[in-house]
């Protein structure tokens, strides 16, 4: 009984929360220099939401409820005492409900496009579908994964498939993510050209990749390179274009250049290392390399910290080869007569209902191109058109929708808009806790003043 | 006693008046109407601001910014080959094959050097992969605006000066339509007469006037009132929170003054010094809001300059319910050396009016909780420089000043907890505003978790006196030393770490004097605390 009488006391102590307040402090601080260092996602994973934070938390409010209890019975003047410390346990509480429930997401979508997912980008998830005799794809996997709190290194992920495994068996959470085009001998790949493009102003060299059915297009402000997997490629017009596809010998491409109203302005053939003057500007192209069939190969380079290109990777096992994989992108398997598909990236959440992008406008202060501000103008089903601004968010079906940020083409002129979507039941616990932190605060300092004296004289002896 | 005082300022302040009512080149083309950066100014502005940026002062060898900078733009072959473009950094003028020891630089020089072009791209690829600048890439960025807009004024691309029929963007010089060419160049021509002969200023005046009223009727809707661009010619000129720091300088020497001879008449000039220097502190506040439409808190320069009047307007209310004079000591030492700070750093702090970026264009949630926020600090600091006062007592005699000691300690208490009440709401209000614009009410956001922290570190020390584990001494020590939890999340954040949501209140500098302040406190309340307890062993 005595013991149990001393625990309490110390669970209800002054000492005890002066210790949980400083050590709070002391992790926060150590949270703000990890982010300063590596990133948000980091900091949060590995330092807020961290097993001590939690720890650390859970105790301040055993030891708030503690010294609440101690107080009784409760008289007028511990008002204030009780409404700032019942205020901290409703505030750590609503968050806890949000952290737990609530959805913070972000919706990505084009000018004209319609998205009903929003992605988690705090949470990921490891997808693996499988595909037999070209048939449809069936959904044999999909599991939430942290490789930077559990990585892999230590606990492999073990996937089951058919005939074996497939293993996740290393991450990197900062990677450089670059491209390697090579030669391929599979039928079903397209061609690669990197071409060159200069005149007194401009000089660039660029990759364009031809894959699947469709030409490839690559946008290079007022002109358009194309490359094609044969000679039926109609124009649409509207901008000057060099279309390009192969030719019957290896090395050389058909081509075909257009004006702004679809005419053909000069045709021919060009080989590797070659030369054509396009007529637009004064600017020459130039192939500099070429493969008729080809592939893209992805490399991940580890970074000790990250920077704004960076992603995370993780390094799997199939059939007895290894391969990287970026957050959010997907690898083709291909196994004795089956395909898998596997994916590494942010958990995706459907909506319930689409959100279609029909205009982005932005409002710049005079005379300069500073964004003054921006709104989305969107269409929900049942809503209609509605507008999403900053500072002016759309609520539906529980979900509200914040005008976070936007996307830009080369040009800087706004292409996509950015929203951030979120569903948080803790609201109303949060706000009640810290409107009771703030009054009770006061109400505490002021029933302080009162009893001055009483400390002043503590404070002498 | 009283009156003689009134009527010495007011003879001051009609010699500030009477040297703003005299006509000049500057206050004549100083209130001319451009556009630049965003927003109307006058071009007194807009010349401080360039030469501030090229040059590194507001005037140039006893001539005035306005002059200076019509001459850029009307005389520039002279111009391009004098030596004022300032450059700071070592690295950059070894880089460039500079003297090391020359600070300015001829724009000619500068362009024709080869080692340029290769600075400037590694300045851009940097900045490409959004990699975060350290002083040396500051500084190149600095010399790259202040080539590009010595440029940009030469060949009179800016500022615009004529208000354009549809659109926003006005018309820069270059691309006048004649006839507001010739209205420019009989400015041109009144400027060269003036300059040879003070007498023609009238002709001068004429010209410009013109030009004003004619840009105006070109579009008067995207023209602001000349009474507005003529405050703001004021604000410049006057320069109240100049005036202000003096003022508060004189307040704390008679306060000395009064300590010493312990002569009341002393402390009263101290207390209306400080009242007047407050006047003209909210005077100068009040300008700044009627010009910019609101509330002067959104860069560090502002918060510089609204921290320090929270405090001297808490040591105010203070005063009247606690009457401890050492109130009046504290407020117009932080006043001083914040506004000072305010005035010798342009570089770290940027005066210059702007225009808010998106997110902050929410006047409402904006203004109470950065308000109220910041206005904690001078809480703070008022404790803090409270508690310098008490160590110093500490260190001389303890048993001496017992009775400053004690009152003193009364009054740090009561700005403390002032301060935890006001951060604590300030925080969550910022929770709010944050919920409210980006739909999180916490996101562990540095600079909210540094005022999250800050607010720690005094609800401890609280604790901790509760407790029995803080004692007097103990509180002053703690509340001096706590007091860097605010300079972190007030500077440190923006200045130091430099991540997170709030980097539109970023910018880089003075961290060597940051750094000194903070180490020489910890230093000295170290010694008074080992001092203090060497005397007790003793006794």
């Amino acid at each position: 009984m005595k013991l149990f009488e001393k625990i309490f006391k110390f669970l209800a102590s002054l000492k005890l929360a002066v210790i949980i307040v400083v050590s709070l402090g002391v992790i926060s601080a150590w949270g703000t220099i990890v982010e300063s260092r590596y990133d948000m996602i980091t900091a949060q994973k590995l330092v807020y939401h961290s097993w001590y934070m939690y720890s650390v938390l859970f105790l301040l409010i055993v030891n708030l409820i503690a010294v609440m209890v101690d107080r009784l019975p409760w008289q007028k003047k511990h008002i204030g005492f009780i409404l700032a410390h019942v205020g901290i346990i409703i505030l750590l509480v609503g968050s806890y409900v949000t952290r737990v429930v609530g959805i913070d997401g972000t919706l990505v979508f084009d000018i004209g496009e319609s998205q009903r997912y929003i992605s988690l980008i705090d949470q990921n998830e490891v997808v693996v579908y499988q595909m037999k005799n070209f048939e449809d794809s069936e959904k044999i996997y999909q599991e939430k994964v942290d490789f930077l709190v559990n990585p892999p290194k230590k606990n492999p992920l073990l996937i089951p498939i058919e005939k074996g495994q497939i293993e996740i068996f290393d991450y990197m959470p900062y990677a450089q993510k670059s491209f390697q085009i090579i030669e391929s001998d599979k039928m079903m790949d397209g061609p690669a050209l990197r071409f060159q493009l200069t005149n007194q102003f401009v000089n660039m060299t660029e990759w364009i990749v031809q894959m699947g059915t469709q030409p490839a297009k690559l946008s290079l402000g007022p002109a358009q390179v194309v490359l094609s997997r044969d000679a039926n490629y109609q124009t649409l017009g509207g901008m000057n274009e060099i279309v390009l596809w192969p030719h019957s010998k290896l090395k050389k491409l058909n081509y075909k250049i257009y004006n702004k109203d679809g005419l053909v302005q000069r045709e021919g053939t060009i080989g590797f290392s070659e030369e054509i003057d396009t007529g637009w500007m004064g600017l020459k192209f130039r192939t500099v390399q070429y493969f008729p069939k080809s592939k893209v190969q992805y490399e991940y380079k580890q970074l000790e910290r990250p920077n704004a290109n960076s992603v995370s990777a993780a390094r799997f096992r199939f059939n007895g080869q290894e391969y990287w994989l970026g957050l959010n992108t997907a690898l083709e398997l291909y196994g004795d007569d089956v395909v898998y598909f596997i994916t590494y990236g942010n958990k995706r959440i459907d909506l319930g209902f689409p959100v279609t992008l029909d205009r982005f406008e932005m409002e710049k202060y005079q005379g300069t191109e500073m964004a003054a501000s921006y709104k989305s103008i969107v269409t929900v089903p049942e809503l209609g058109v509605q507008e999403i601004s900053m500072n002016e968010p759309l609520k539906y079906k529980g979900f509200t929708f914040y005008q976070a940020s936007f996307q830009q083409d080369k040009m800087g002129q706004p292409i996509g808009s950015v929203l951030s979507v979120n569903r948080d039941p803790g609201r109303f616990w949060k706000y009640l806790g810290s409107l009771m932190i703030v009054l009770g605060s006061i109400v505490l300092f002021y029933f302080k003043r009162t009893r001055k004296k009483e400390n002043v004289a503590h404070d002498v002896t | 006693m009283m009156s003689l005082k009134i009527s010495k300022w007011i003879v001051i302040f009609s010699v500030m008046l009477a040297s703003l009512a005299q006509a000049s080149i500057e206050s004549t083309l100083g209130v001319l109407p451009v556009q630049d950066s965003g927003r109307i100014k006058p071009f007194d502005t807009f010349a401080r601001e360039t030469l501030q940026l090229i040059y590194g002062k507001k005037s140039y060898e006893g001539v005035s910014a306005v002059e200076v900078v019509f001459m850029w733009m009307v005389l520039s072959p002279q111009w391009d080959e004098m030596d004022f473009v300032q450059i700071e950094n070592k690295l950059l003028k070894e880089k460039l094959n500079l003297d090391i020891r020359t600070k300015r630089f001829s724009p000619n020089i500068l362009l024709k050097k080869d080692e340029l072009q290769v600075v400037l791209r590694d300045l851009q690829e940097k900045k490409d992969n959004k990699e975060k600048l350290n002083p040396y890439y500051q500084s190149v960025e600095r010399l790259q605006n202040q080539l590009t807009l010595y440029k940009a004024i030469s060949q009179g691309m800016v500022p615009g000066l004529v208000p354009p029929v549809e659109g926003t963007t006005w018309i820069a010089p270059k691309d006048l339509s004649e006839e507001f060419l010739n209205l420019f160049v009989s400015i041109t021509k009144g400027f060269a007469a003036v300059v040879k002969d003070s007498s023609s200023l009238p002709d001068f005046e004429k010209a410009v006037q013109v030009f004003i009223e004619r840009a105006r009727s070109e579009n008067i809707a995207l023209v602001p009132s000349q009474r507005m661009i003529a405050l703001e010619y004021q604000y410049n000129k006057v320069h109240p929170f100049q005036w202000s720091w003096i003022l508060y300088l004189l307040s704390g020497v008679l306060f000395m003054l009064f300590f010493i001879s312990q002569k009341e008449k002393f402390f009263l000039f101290s207390w209306y010094f400080m009242l007047v220097a407050f006047v003209l502190h909210t005077y100068g506040f009040i300008l700044r809001v009627v010009i910019t439409g609101r509330p002067p808190v959104s860069n560090m320069y502002e918060t510089v300059i609204w921290v320090p009047w929270g405090a001297v307007l808490f040591s105010i209310i203070f005063m009247k319910f606690l009457k401890n004079k050492f109130l009046v000591f504290a407020s117009s030492l932080i006043s001083f050396i914040c506004l000072v700070l305010a005035d010798l750093a342009p570089v770290v702090l940027d005066a210059s009016l702007q225009p808010l970026q998106p997110v902050l264009r929410s006047n409402l949630w904006l203004t109470v909780h950065v308000l109220t926020i910041t206005i904690s600090y001078g809480a703070f600091f008022l404790a803090f420089m409270l508690g310098d006062i008490s160590l110093v007592f500490y260190a001389l005699s303890e048993k001496k000043y017992e009775k400053h000691l004690v009152s003193i300690r009364d009054v740090m208490y009561r700005a403390v907890q002032v301060g935890v009440v006001l951060l604590g709401a300030g925080t969550i209000l910022g929770g709010v505003w944050a919920d409210y614009s980006w739909g999180r009410f916490w996101g562990w956001d540095p600079k909210e978790t540094w005022a999250l922290i800050a607010f720690l570190g005094y609800i401890a020390i609280l604790h901790g006196r509760l407790a029995g584990w803080i004692k007097p001494f103990g509180f002053v020590f703690w509340n001096v030393l706590a007091f860097n939890l605010v300079i972190m999340a007030w500077y440190g954040v923006n200045y130091v770490l430099g991540a997170g949501l709030h980097s539109y209140g970023f910018g880089g500098g003075g961290l060597p004097f940051v750094s000194a302040f903070c180490g020489a406190h910890f230093v000295f309340a170290t010694a008074v605390w080992f001092l203090r307890s060497q005397r007790l062993q003793k006794n």
